[in-house]
């Protein structure tokens, strides 16, 4: 096994490209789901940044997306192992159906972080909590930063799609 | 009786960091939707933080629970911000429309 904080880098990249991947391949900057995401994604343009980028950053807080799912799966697998990871997915899905949303980004995302990251256990070399920390940042590098620099990020992400 | 730490984990460590972090930009920043996004982050950590402490099945369903619970808060807050913004817009363009023809009507 690697070291601890090597363990939550290479979590950290893990997740970070299992979600945005995901949310970029599912469409999520196209357009903001509900009014609410529409609010923020106008909101992150006001203050400097990509339109395309802030519909996602409001998808993102609406409703649970592939990073909610790839959170869930990790504290899943941290558990039960595989079983956990699907109950997890169950759970994301119950929650898009709640927030009004089609649930396929946060249900994808939460099978895929499931087996990938009960792989890299299986195989001794992440940690299932290394994931949950890895994760945590993840979500720290786009939510909390610099809304403005991280929707920039993602409308070139989504152009790359387009 | 308070139950003493003996072992701090290290991703127990970064999400209460995390956590900590994104409260204070939560109360820096002026704008009410860019607030959202810093508090989804804390939702992240603290989910993080109710597995590594409580790991059993009723921590992951509470952590869970949790997740989903503030998930559907912000969306709450979200829309209904927005909903006022458009109404508070749509009502100020009325009354300049009304004061204009007003003006017109006293000429």
């Amino acid at each position: 096994m690697l070291t601890e904080i090597t363990q939550i880098i290479i979590a950290f990249a893990v997740s970070f490209i299992i979600y945005a991947t995901i949310d970029v391949l599912a469409g999520l900057p196209r357009e903001g789901g509900v009014c609410g995401a529409r609010a923020i994604g106008e909101a992150v343009e006001e203050s400097g940044g990509d339109l395309h980028g802030g519909y996602m950053l409001g998808n993102i807080v609406c409703s649970p997306d592939a990073s909610a799912g790839t959170l869930l799966a990790a504290c899943g697998v941290y558990l039960f192992g595989l079983t956990g990871g699907l109950i997890a997915a169950v759970f994301v899905y119950i929650g898009n159906r709640i927030c009004s949303d089609k649930g396929y980004a946060g249900t994808a995302g939460a099978i895929v972080a499931t087996f990938v990251i009960w792989g890299l256990a299986n195989a001794g070399i992440i940690a299932p909590q290394s994931f949950i920390a890895g994760m945590v940042l993840a979500i720290l590098v786009i939510q909390g930063i610099s809304h403005k620099y991280a929707s920039i990020l993602l409308g070139k992400l989504w152009r790359l799609r387009a | 009786m308070i139950p003493e730490i003996t072992e701090l984990s290290l991703p127990a460590l970064i999400c209460g960091i995390v956590a900590l972090y994104s409260c204070i930009r939560i109360v820096l920043e002026k704008n009410t939707l860019r607030k959202l996004p810093f508090l989804n982050v804390l939702t992240f950590s603290v989910t993080g933080i109710i597995v590594l402490i409580c790991p059993t099945p009723l921590g992951t369903a509470a952590a869970c629970a949790y997740f989903i619970g503030s998930t559907l808060e912000s969306n709450a807050i979200a829309s209904t911000w927005a909903k006022r913004a458009e109404k508070d817009k749509k009502d100020a363009a009325d009354g300049t429309e009304a004061g204009i023809a007003d003006g017109e009507a006293a000429q």
